[in-house]
């Protein structure tokens, strides 16, 4: 029976062994570096909508309170997106004509809701609760980021689970007067930190927030 | 134990410090060399498939499944499209589920629900707390209805001789045909129902009388309560309704009447009768229940004394009892020793408070002996049992109008027949020769929510719209009427069956309108209050028929005499799917029956005694003979069951009616005779020597330990030898606050009647995994419900006790696991994270309650669409790979939490309902905060009858019993 393997096939694999081990060693860098790169967590790109929606418009410019669209952020799991109606109570008076807002008009027409690509994105084995966190005053921008400076809407964080632990261990620097949670621009609360802290330990007493048990799995898994 | 060759000797671990021998199955208890091999394998999952594999094959597959199982990680999110409303409907939030108050029917009863929808969708059902009849009670077939709705293979347009076709052509048709029926005033027109409640049909059919002056309504349910009203015809003059008050029963004799027991009076029965059992645990009167059948069931299950009796003997009973009564003490005539003693006993209950008192007969009773109950009753004026009209319509020719009916299509008197949601080529006796009958029947047509047997055969067949999805209206078992309301735009193109028969008369307006034409005639000026009133309540308020007495004749009753001994067959409804109509429900097919744990399929009980002389074992074919007719099913031994009596079920052998229903287990039925439907004299019984599958969950998940199932003397007698001294443990001890969770399920007050089982399955999305799954141990049920005998195997005690995760304070499947996704929660949970798990089946080994289940294939992703409109969203839905439980219902919890955490203030008592205690309809399961003393599950728990299973394994469980009450004189 002839020999497999010839002489030098051992070098050849202690060889390919030993080349194996950096690139292993890159691999996993790589990956690990990938998993929290915008491009692996989509943070900061934006999406094809079909209408380019501008929130720096109608945040910003215009100032229209986030819960004119967002209606059920208050009252359910869920922030909601406007219905079609919605969009038509200002654009059947302004802007009737746009090329650009053809696509609203005909899910109106038609009956046929518009498709948006969602930007916000949450795993399934996730339930997240919009309410009881505006209740408790963890303001839209905090999750959301500066939607009054997006042209076109993109994802402000990673929404990675050490993120949103990070802020369920520690509530407090993140609490805001629940009657002003809409407002995009913080920086007078950043700049006063003595102001910020006497409301977060109020606001924290006020609640009985525990934040113990703030990080029990059954929280958002279930 | 004498006489039946059985061995007496328990093995150890049954004998046990208890002392009480427990048994789940036969085998078990004379310790047979299968019953060691099964325990030996610790799982059957893990038992060698019967193929066998080799182990190149083997070791690759694990190779293989090694290298890839990685790559499950490796899917990259796919862009999530939004859609929002077009015109959002007013109050609707996403997220926030809406409530509607309706109702869905059983047998033509109406079960009245609370619909739970979320944008839209039913996703569970609940019993209507408001509703006088139930209370809030529910049963499996209520919590399965929901579905019935989603089946995929629910029929969704009108077929003409077996083609699609269009509903057009079909009223054109029938518009022609009507108009010809005008010159011939309806003769030869015929309509077949089911039993009917709803006044609006009811108005439909009188007007299609009116005017078709020769048509004829005909009548045919399988499972009615035509021989009751011919009982009460014949006691009272009258045809009359009984209606149960079991609340004020002190003492119910029932001889063969399951009155526990599945049915559209179950849900009401059992929740009286729980009201009666909880005042009589607090000190209030007595709650003796008094049960001599042929069969295991239900209501035998929960009797003080058990008589088992052939059902010949139940005539006899009912005289002997009745002279008891009147103070003869001389020799009674043919009784033996056992059935003098019960009944004795039964009389002496029966004197201490005659007017709490009564005695019921099974509906299969020829009248005459139910009418010596109804009697009987009145005569120890029974403040227990009312009368009324008759809830439900009846055909002008009463309980045999079927058979009427077959008669007149074979001799050709019939042109059209309508049958509508009634299924007589399956489900009529097998001696009436439907088939043959119908042949001579120009024009059949169908209108039913599948394409079954009857639709196969019929010249046309068009879909009914299911209850949720259009306008109707019924009555509950109680005569309360409900209008019942659509929660779901319709999936399909049926039609209701109000709206069926409009047209028929050229009324082509929709179910809202027809109904509300019922309902405005009654109300008159006041019907747009009223008709609000009614759809928020879910019921017409004083709508049942007032009681009306009941004076006993003294006509002598004509007895007829008792079947000569021998085998009897006793033809019962399914445990689980009823009549056949739940047939293509896989909820209910998976659904362990509550004597054996059978789940998909049915199988021929016989009896410990004749399995030992006849050499029967358990899954042998047996063939049995009567007049001619064969049934061939499996034979399977029930403790407890009559010697000469073998027990078949309705429902099964399906040759249609979707995927789920076909191909399972035997048609009892076709062994019906005309004269004797549910009592059969056996004149031939075989074995063929074949062996055929029963996939049972009896002896799945079985526990190692003792005393599972407590008794005690009296209420306040404690249950547990060391009650609430917390042994030492390893493990550092944990301070909860509150709230913390807890769980206490009262085995006195348990019926075992699965409707838990079933809201679990609704509520937590648990899939389903068929029957070769179940057979191998793999089915899901986060509940189950254990079934035990105790004692003699001719006569065994009978108990259930639901399992669901005892939620240990010291869990050791939490130890076990390697990844940390068994964790406890800071409000007293076991926590089970999905997104964490591997699937390593460590936390299952380690459990020693065995309520954990692993999902061994990815049961959920084919699934159609229409199932997926089904699922609750707030539960995940579980994959491929993972461990899951019972989570005390996380999402209610949560949906508790958030909303009193929005208010800032606690949560309340009673607040957080899990989904089995709200369907049980004997309250028998209580959650909440157990560290709040004031709570109803503290005060459960601080009784002396709470107890921990496997209290010695010190586990802690949050999930604790309150043992049984064993009855008067019955210590050991």
């Amino acid at each position: 029976m002839p020999q497999i393997f010839t002489a030098s096939a051992d070098t050849r694999l202690r060889a390919l062994a030993l080349l194996l081990v950096p690139f292993l060693l890159v691999c996993v860098l790589s990956l690990g570096g990938f998993m929290e790169s915008t491009y692996g967590t989509a943070r900061g790109w934006v999406v094809n909508q079909p209408v380019p929606f501008s929130h720096e418009h109608h945040v910003g410019g215009l100032g229209i309170d986030c819960r004119y669209c967002h209606s059920s952020v208050e009252t359910g799991p869920q922030a909601g997106l406007p219905a079609t109606e919605v969009c038509m109570t200002c654009h059947s008076q302004l802007w009737t004509g746009a090329p650009m807002l053809a696509p609203v008009r005909r899910s109106l027409a038609e009956g046929k809701p518009l498709q948006w690509q969602r930007v916000a994105l949450l795993p399934d084995y996730v339930y997240f609760n919009h309410s009881i966190h505006i209740d408790r005053g963890v303001a839209c921008v905090t999750c959301h980021g500066r939607v009054d400076r997006m042209p076109l809407l993109s994802a402000a964080h990673g929404f990675e689970m050490s993120w949103c632990l990070d802020c369920h261990r520690n509530p407090a620097p993140h609490l805001r007067p629940p009657d002003q949670v809409t407002r995009m621009d913080w920086s007078d609360w950043d700049n006063d930190r003595e102001r910020q802290r006497a409301f977060s330990r109020q606001a924290m007493a006020a609640h009985r927030i525990e934040p113990e048990k703030l990080d029990d799995c059954s929280l958002c898994h279930r | 134990m004498a006489g039946h060759g059985f061995s007496t000797n328990f093995p150890p671990q049954l004998g046990a410090p208890g002392g009480r021998q427990f048994w789940r199955s036969l085998d078990e208890l004379a310790g047979t060399e299968e019953f060691h091999a099964f325990l030996a394998a610790e799982f059957p999952s893990l038992m060698p498939l019967a193929n066998g594999i080799e182990r190149r094959s083997l070791l690759r597959a694990m190779a293989a499944s090694l290298t890839l199982a990685g790559l499950t990680g490796c899917k990259w999110d796919t862009p999530e499209t939004a859609l929002p409303y077009v015109r959002a409907p007013e109050f609707t939030v996403p997220g926030q589920p809406k409530y509607y108050a309706t109702a869905v029917s059983l047998s033509g009863y109406a079960l009245p629900v609370v619909a739970k929808t979320h944008v839209g969708r039913p996703v569970k059902l609940e019993g209507n707390t408001d509703h006088p009849a139930s209370g809030g009670a529910s049963d499996v077939f209520l919590q399965a209805s929901l579905l019935g709705l989603y089946d995929p293979d629910r029929s969704q347009a009108p077929r003409h001789l077996g083609r699609p076709a269009t509903w057009q052509a079909f009223d054109a048709d029938m518009a022609r045909r009507m108009a010809e029926f005008d010159a011939t005033r309806g003769a030869g027109l015929r309509l077949l129902t089911g039993a009917v409640t709803s006044p609006t049909l009811l108005r439909q059919i009188a007007a299609m009388a009116q005017r078709w002056p020769e048509f004829r309504w005909h009548v045919s349910e399988p499972l009615d309560d035509g021989n009751r009203r011919a009982a009460a015809q014949l006691a009272f003059g009258a045809r009359l309704d009984r209606h149960l008050h079991l609340e004020r029963a002190d003492t119910v004799i029932c001889l063969d009447d399951d009155i526990l027991g599945p049915g559209p009076h179950q849900a009401r029965n059992a929740r009286c009768w729980s009201q009666r059992r909880k005042a009589y645990r607090d000190g209030d009167g007595a709650c003796r229940l008094f049960v001599a059948e042929p069969t295991p069931t239900l209501t035998g299950a929960k009797a003080e004394r058990r008589l088992v009796v052939s059902t010949g003997r139940i005539a006899e009973l009912i005289v002997a009892l009745e002279r008891m009564i009147g103070g003869e003490t001389g020799d009674i005539a043919r009784l033996d020793a056992d059935e003098r003693q019960w009944l004795e006993r039964a009389a002496a209950a029966i004197h201490s408070r005659p007017t709490n008192s009564l005695v019921t007969i099974g509906a299969n009773h020829p009248p005459p002996v139910q009418a010596l109950a109804l009697r009987l009753n009145s005569k120890l004026k029974s403040t227990a049992v009312q009368f009324t009209a008759p809830i439900a319509a009846s055909a002008e020719d009463g309980a045999v109008s079927l058979v009427q009916l077959a008669g007149d299509m074979a001799a050709g008197d019939v042109q059209t027949l309508l049958m509508l949601d009634a299924n007589p080529f399956y489900a009529a006796p097998g001696e009436l020769g439907w088939s043959e009958a119908a042949d001579k029947v120009p024009l059949l047509v169908h209108a039913g929510d599948h394409y079954d047997e009857s639709a196969a055969h019929s010249h046309w067949h068009v879909p009914l719209a299911h209850e949720l999805e259009a306008w109707s209206d019924a009555r509950a078992v109680d005569g309360t009427a409900s209008i019942v309301q659509p929660v779901v735009r319709p999936l399909y193109h049926g039609r209701a069956a109000q709206e069926l028969l409009a047209r028929l008369m050229g009324d082509y307006r929709d179910s809202r309108a027809i109904v509300q034409a019922t309902w405005r005639a009654v109300w008159r000026d006041d019907f747009d209050a009223r008709w609000t009133q009614a759809l928020t309540r879910g019921f017409i308020e004083a709508s049942a028929p007032a009681a009306v007495s009941a004076t006993p004749l003294d006509d002598p009753l004509g007895m007829t005499p008792p079947p000569a001994d021998g085998l009897t067959v006793v033809i019962q409804p399914d445990l689980t799917i009823w009549d056949g109509r739940f047939a293509n429900n896989a909820w209910l097919q998976e659904l362990p029956k509550p004597f054996g744990k059978i789940t998909w399929g049915n199988v021929i009980g016989v009896s410990p005694q004749l399995a030992a002389t006849r050499a029967i074992r358990n899954g042998d074919e047996l063939v049995l003979e009567a007049d001619g007719r064969q049934v061939a099913g499996p034979a399977w031994i029930m403790p407890g069951q009559e010697a000469n009596t073998l027990t078949l079920t309705l429902g099964y052998g399906r040759q249609r009616g979707g995927h789920v229903a076909q191909n399972l287990g035997y048609d009892a039925y076709a062994f019906q005779g005309v004269a004797h439907q549910h009592v059969i004299a056996v004149t031939g019984l075989q074995a063929t020597g074949r062996k055929l599958k029963v996939a049972t969950t009896q002896m799945h998940q079985a526990i190692d330990g003792y005393d599972f199932v407590r008794e005690v003397d009296d209420p306040r007698a404690a249950a547990s030898q060391s009650p609430n001294t917390a042994r030492a443990s390893l493990y550092p001890a944990k301070i909860y606050d509150s709230p913390s969770w807890g769980m206490s399920i009262d085995l006195d007050a348990c019926i075992g009647c699965n409707a838990c089982v079933v809201a679990c399955t609704a509520e937590n999305n648990v899939p389903v995994v068929g029957k070769e799954l179940v057979a191998q141990g793999r089915e899901m049920h986060w509940l189950r419900v254990d079934q035990y005998y105790e004692g003699d195997p001719v006569a065994p005690r009978l108990h259930f006790q639901p399992v669901p995760c005892m939620h240990c304070e010291q869990a050791p499947c939490e130890m076990g696991c390697p990844v940390n996704a068994a964790v406890h929660s800071e409000d007293g949970l076991n926590l089970q994270v999905y997104n964490r798990c591997i699937g390593t089946r460590t936390c299952s080994s380690y459990c020693p309650y065995k309520v954990r289940r692993f999902n061994w294939f990815e049961y959920t992703g084919d699934d159609p669409e229409s199932l997926r409109a089904m699922r609750n969203p707030d539960v995940t839905v579980r994959s491929r790979g993972v461990m899951e439980k019972c989570t005390y219902c996380l999402q209610r919890i949560s949906a508790a939490r958030i909303a009193a955490k929005r208010e800032d203030r606690p949560i309340g008592d009673g607040e957080i309902v899990t989904a089995c205690q709200q369907a049980c309809p004997t309250q028998a399961i209580v959650f909440g905060d157990v560290i709040d003393p004031d709570s109803a599950v503290s005060s459960r728990k601080a009784e002396p009858r709470n107890y921990a299973l496997l209290e010695e394994a010190n586990t802690r469980p949050r999930t604790t019993y309150l043992a049984k009450i064993r009855p008067e004189g019955d210590g050991e």
